[in-house]
């Protein structure tokens, strides 16, 4: 019994411990073949500067089209466009700014 | 001044071409650089970030700027980038502005840089200063031509008349001493009262010429001939001129009112008389009739008024002048005065007037 809530415990800490990104973005992009590295690059061939870019992905994720997508067509024609999101503005800021963070290009080449 | 102007603003417009023309020949390669490296890049982004080595090329350096001007990694030593132009020279080295459509590693603009060697300012500079100085000879050339051109009626006239007046003055000579000559030699004793005034009149007629002469010959003859200073009784000399012109001044109604003390000067003597003679005649010839000569000497200064008819203030500048006559109505060349000042200068000395139209007119000398 002991051991059961220890273990309930650790999985709900753990499950707090993750950032809004890692909440609402990682666990359906692992279902996909492209990763989200590899979209962020998509988007940056595309949008090109910070600002510009977070706005882009902060109007894709409210209203998803097929037609406004950074992915390639057969992409789209395979998965389609993912449904439009459900997370508070703030939340999706806050995912977006991380994912900027993590993948961005500053200070990463030699 | 003007060509000087002129030169400056062209070899800056040349040298502005220049550089266009240079950048224009360098345009093509700084192109094919960022081409090259467009393809790099595209590459770079494939495999980022696997592979993190920005490419580089030992013929140009290079910088990467996303859209919102923030740097993506730089090779350049300089951070100011001129992104709204698309080839400019700075601090010696050339920067070319390629901008992507599509933006490797979020790569909106590439600067490619190259080193300026400068050989073309080198060159720019020696035809500036070469060109420069020869155009500015030839606009010096040409400014003396055309003012030649202008002034050449006016140096003509001023040579023809003194040609004019030389000639004359030396046929004037020989029949002006006889005449001289021979009034001094007359008995007037013997002659009856109206023939002596005649002869008086000759007299003053002859000298008033013979003064004129004096002063055509010390223009064209004596001007040039070297001085023979010496020390002069300024008092008798003066009481020597007044006797000379006496016979004028009495013709007029004229009076002498003298103040003379004792004064020196060195000086060539044919000149100081020249200048006192010029002063005394002009007293007389502009004076009214019954008016007064006056004549103050003090060691130093010489001062000479009239009653006459004096010229306007703002003439006054003016009258020492050669060939100006204020007075038409009175003979002469108009040549007195700018002996007088000519002489004057010559020995640094100084000639003050004061003069009121209608009232009369004082010349001090000092010395």
């Amino acid at each position: 019994m002991v051991k059961s809530i220890w273990i309930s415990l650790v999985l709900v800490s753990g499950l707090f411990a993750q950032d809004a990104y890692e909440r609402n973005c990682v666990g359906c992009h692992q279902e996909l073949p492209a990763t989200l590295q590899e979209m962020f690059k998509r988007y940056l061939l595309v949008y090109s500067g910070e600002t510009n870019m977070k706005a882009g992905i902060k109007h894709y994720l409210l209203y998803p089209s097929k037609d406004i997508s950074a992915m390639s067509d057969l992409f789209i024609d395979t998965y389609s466009a993912k449904e439009k999101t459900n997370l508070d503005i703030k939340e999706l800021e806050e995912a977006i700014d991380i994912y900027w963070d993590k993948f961005k290009v500053f200070n990463k080449l030699k | 001044m003007m060509v000087m102007l002129m030169i400056v603003i062209l070899s800056a417009y040349y040298y502005q071409t220049q550089e266009k023309l240079m950048l224009s020949n360098q345009r093509a390669t700084l192109f094919k650089y960022a081409y090259i490296h467009t393809k790099r890049l595209k590459v770079l982004h494939h495999f980022f970030d696997e592979r993190t080595e920005y490419p580089r090329d030992p013929r140009f350096k290079s910088a990467i700027y996303d859209i919102e001007y923030m740097k993506i990694f730089s090779l350049l030593d300089d951070e100011k980038m001129h992104f709204d132009e698309e080839i400019y020279l700075l601090e010696n080295h050339i920067h070319f502005v390629k901008t992507l459509d599509e933006y490797y590693l979020g790569t909106k603009y590439i600067i490619i840089e190259v080193e300026d060697d400068g050989v073309w300012r080198d060159d720019i500079w020696k035809h500036i200063i070469g060109y420069g100085l020869f155009s500015f000879f030839l606009f010096i050339l040409f400014g003396l031509y055309l003012s030649k051109l202008f002034l050449k009626p006016m140096r003509d006239s001023i040579v023809l008349l003194d040609r004019f007046i030389k000639d004359t003055t030396h046929e004037l000579n020989t029949p002006l001493s006889a005449i001289l000559a021979n009034i001094e030699m007359m008995d007037t004793d013997v002659m009856v009262e109206k023939n002596r005034k005649k002869l008086n009149r000759i007299n003053i007629a002859a000298k008033t010429v013979s003064t004129l002469y004096k002063d055509l010959t010390y223009i064209t003859l004596e001007e040039e001939t070297a001085n023979e200073n010496e020390h002069i009784d300024v008092k008798a000399l003066i009481l020597d001129r007044t006797e000379y012109f006496d016979i004028l001044v009495k013709s007029k109604k004229l009076e002498y009112q003298l103040e003379l003390n004792d004064a020196m000067i060195f000086i060539d003597r044919r000149k100081f008389t020249r200048v006192i003679d010029n002063l005394l005649s002009n007293a007389v010839k502009y004076n009214k009739r019954g008016g007064t000569i006056g004549i103050i000497l003090e060691q130093g200064i010489l001062t000479i008024w009239d009653t006459g008819i004096g010229i306007k203030e703002s003439k006054i500048p003016f009258m020492f002048d050669r060939f100006i006559r204020f007075n038409k109505s009175e003979g002469g060349f108009g040549v007195g005065l700018s002996i007088v000042k000519k002489i004057i200068d010559e020995y640094g000395m100084q000639i003050e007037v004061e003069s009121k139209e209608g009232e009369g007119t004082k010349m001090v000398l000092k010395w």
